[in-house]
């Protein structure tokens, strides 16, 4: 039965650094209102509400829920808090949009599913980036049959340790990051992660590589996975010696895609049709076309101000909070969400295995004051 | 009994001058808390041995209640300098307020003496303040610091935090706001000369005086301000004499024989510019981030005079190395 359309309740829970992203892009979605913001720390709380406006500020989730009955809630506290707070808040009718990753397990994912089917209500989780302009269009140009049958993805992240949050990860033993069961990666490798699971069809493929301590650190900071299917296969490479960025390769039968979410470019390569010396002709005059249509494309969306480092979070916001509305399906499956958390505790119980190391650290369940996101 | 003076931030570089600053006096005992990583090496440099005996180094975290507590016992004085100087809003909350909100009770309950707290000359609004008009410690504090940078944003919180639970805790305050400081080791050219922009400086305006204290002066003002009887509830100002102008300090570095890009913005050019900037910052939802408003532009370059007098009559200081001096220092690195 679909709800009444009305300007939805939006809260938030947890106003660290990832909120901004959150409040800035709620703040461009005409349909819904941020009613309140809710932290551990009044401070946190006060700072988010004064610059975005926000009317009311809580260090009390129950009071916040009695008080703005909010229709959805964002939590953007630390990864250990997901389940229990996502529960809590279905319980209590309210919508959930978690950041990632969606929980430290698969057996708290499930328990989080369970929920959702129980108190009828929707869940999102923070996998902005499949709503990207530029992953949109690899979409539709992969549907369009451009390159043929996805054969192989290979998904980059670089993410320099001297970054701001990396750096602070680093300089604190007790950092919460430290101590979830996938370390500095359970908190990072869901967007490359989800970038290949999006468009490849097994659901667990076999896993291949592991992880990597560089000498100067006492936490494993490099990951270098393949997965091989019956049918496709896909690397991810988690990278600190290279500055930050997020690419995706995708090889088909055809040709192949490269889209860069930071730059917003996105180049299609066809296999060349001409034979001998005039095929690096051919591959040549693509790079020029891909090159002048990316130009061209950025420099129109610069004209029109669509060019937006979190424009995939507002997609993202907009197609949950409509689904809402309309009483459609969310727009990331339930089973897409499990299925990467899963993968995920495959990842981390295989490097382990191959690197002979048990937990990286025992899950904390206490809140670090050092931690923006605490709750 | 020696006094004990406290000092968080105490390697830091206004940390390590008020430190040696402190050392000056006799019968006087330094406590630094200080985090594992923290190294000691600037700290003891040109310390005379002798002296080196009344630092106390303590290490741990400012989050940790029982720490701060064991080390804030017995103090005269605590000097707060610890603070984060940048990141995110939230991030700069996160390691700049919340530690003081604790720190602050923390002291009231092991009853410290005076707590100084070391905020900044950023957090005034100058809207009230005439052009050339002049700016001291009855300016008021900036009505929406929120629209200001994270670093005054923070600050102009920390100090409303400190100065609620001074009054519902009876704990003695100073706080002291410091002008820019430079001096060896920090560049002279901060966003009150201009913006950097790749090699490029744009500077703004450049006639305007730049409220500017340098290190040793700033944490000799410090260490007054925390010794000084009878200051409790005091607010005080450090900038020094003769204060420079972007103008000059670009031309003291260019004699200096660095090579330094500039694009100049006429002061009659920025209220404009920044109307504009602003108006598109809004108007395209924040595709360029809204660096560059007209709220923001008033803070940092209108054209004001900077009054140190306060701190010269009550707390008797006066900054000893002139700014001549001190550029030349700072230049020469």
């Amino acid at each position: 039965m679909p709800e009444p359309t009305h300007k939805l309740k939006i809260a938030l829970l947890g106003c660290g650094q990832i909120a901004d992203a959150h409040l800035s892009q709620i703040a461009r979605i005409d349909s819904v209102e941020v009613v309140a913001v809710c932290d551990v720390h009044e401070d946190l709380a006060y700072q988010a509400a004064a610059r975005f406006n926000v009317p009311k500020t809580y260090t009390n989730l129950d009071r916040m829920i009695s008080e703005v009955r909010p229709d959805v809630v964002h939590i953007t506290t630390p990864a250990h808090t997901h389940a229990d707070l996502s529960i809590k808040l279905l319980n209590a009718g309210c919508h959930v949009y978690v950041e990632k990753p969606f929980t430290l397990d698969a057996t708290e994912s499930a328990s989080v599913l369970a929920a959702v089917e129980f108190s009828n209500r929707s869940i999102c989780v923070g996998h902005d980036q499949l709503f990207d302009p530029m992953w949109l269009r690899c979409r539709d140009w992969i549907q369009r049959g451009l390159i043929g049958k996805v054969g192989h993805i290979e998904s980059i992240l670089g993410y320099p340790i001297a970054g701001n949050f990396g750096a602070l990860v680093a300089a604190n033993p007790n950092h919460s990051v430290r101590k979830l069961p996938g370390g500095l990666f359970q908190n990072t490798i869901s967007h490359p992660l989800y970038r290949i699971t999006d468009l490849m069809d097994e659901d667990q493929p076999k896993i291949i590589g592991g992880w990597h301590t560089q000498p100067e650190y006492d936490f494993p900071t490099e990951m270098q996975l393949s997965f091989q299917g019956r049918t496709q296969s896909a690397s991810l490479t988690f990278s600190t010696h290279i500055p930050p960025q997020r690419i995706t390769r995708v090889y088909g039968s055809k040709g192949s895609l490269e889209i860069d979410i930071d730059a917003q470019t996105i180049r299609l390569n066809k296999i060349a049709k001409l034979p001998g010396a005039f095929a690096k002709l051919e591959v040549s005059w693509q790079h020029l076309r891909n090159a002048s249509w990316n130009f061209a494309n950025n420099c129109w969306r610069f004209a029109k101000a669509d060019i937006h480092y979190f424009a995939g979070m507002k997609g993202l916001f907009e197609t949950f909070y409509g689904s809402i509305q309309n009483g459609t399906d969310p727009p990331i499956p339930p089973h897409q969400i499990h299925r990467v958390t899963q993968l995920m505790d495959r990842i981390f119980d295989h490097c382990r295995e191959q690197d002979g190391t048990s937990r990286i650290n025992n899950v904390s369940t206490t809140p670090n004051q050092e931690v923006s996101k605490c709750l | 009994m020696p006094v004990i003076a406290t000092v968080t931030g105490a390697t830091g570089f206004l940390g390590r001058r008020l430190v040696h600053s402190l050392l000056e006096e006799n019968d006087l005992i330094v406590r630094c808390l200080l985090r594992e990583s923290s190294d000691t090496d600037a700290l003891y440099e040109n310390v005379p041995v002798i002296a080196r005996e009344r630092i106390e180094i303590h290490r741990g975290e400012l989050n940790d209640k029982k720490f701060v507590e064991e080390h804030f016992a017995n103090s005269d004085v605590v000097y707060h300098l610890a603070a984060a100087l940048g990141g995110s809003a939230s991030t700069m909350f996160l390691n700049t307020v919340i530690p003081t909100r604790q720190l602050l009770e923390t002291a009231a309950r092991v009853n410290v003496g005076r707590f100084v707290l070391i905020s900044s000359m950023g957090v005034y609004g100058t809207q009230t303040v005439k052009r050339w008009g002049t700016l001291d410690e009855s300016t008021p504090v900036d009505p929406m610091p929120e629209k200001r940078d994270p670093y005054t944003f923070s600050k102009v919180r920390q100090e409303t935090v400190a100065q609620e639970l001074s009054e519902s805790l009876g704990l003695p305050l100073v706080i002291v706001r410091p002008g820019v400081i430079y001096g060896p080791g920090r560049s002279a050219v901060t966003s009150r000369v201009g913006l950097p922009l790749g090699p490029m400086v744009i500077r703004m305006g450049g006639g305007q005086q730049l409220p500017y204290t340098f290190v040793e002066n700033c944490a000799e003002g410090i260490k007054l301000a925390g010794l000084t009887p009878d200051m409790s509830g005091e607010i005080f100002n450090l900038v020094d004499d003769d204060l420079p102008t972007g103008k000059r300090i670009l031309r003291l570095m260019k004699q200096q024989g660095q090579r330094i890009r500039t694009l100049w913005i006429p002061r009659g050019a920025i209220g404009p510019l920044s109307r504009i900037y602003e108006w598109y910052s809004n108007w395209s939802e924040g595709q360029l981030p809204p660096v560059l408003t007209r709220h923001k532009c008033e803070a940092m370059w209108k054209p004001l005079r900077y009054s140190n007098a306060k701190a010269k009559h009550k707390l008797n200081w006066k900054p000893k190395i002139s700014t001549e001096d001190g550029l030349q220092q700072t230049i020469a690195g």
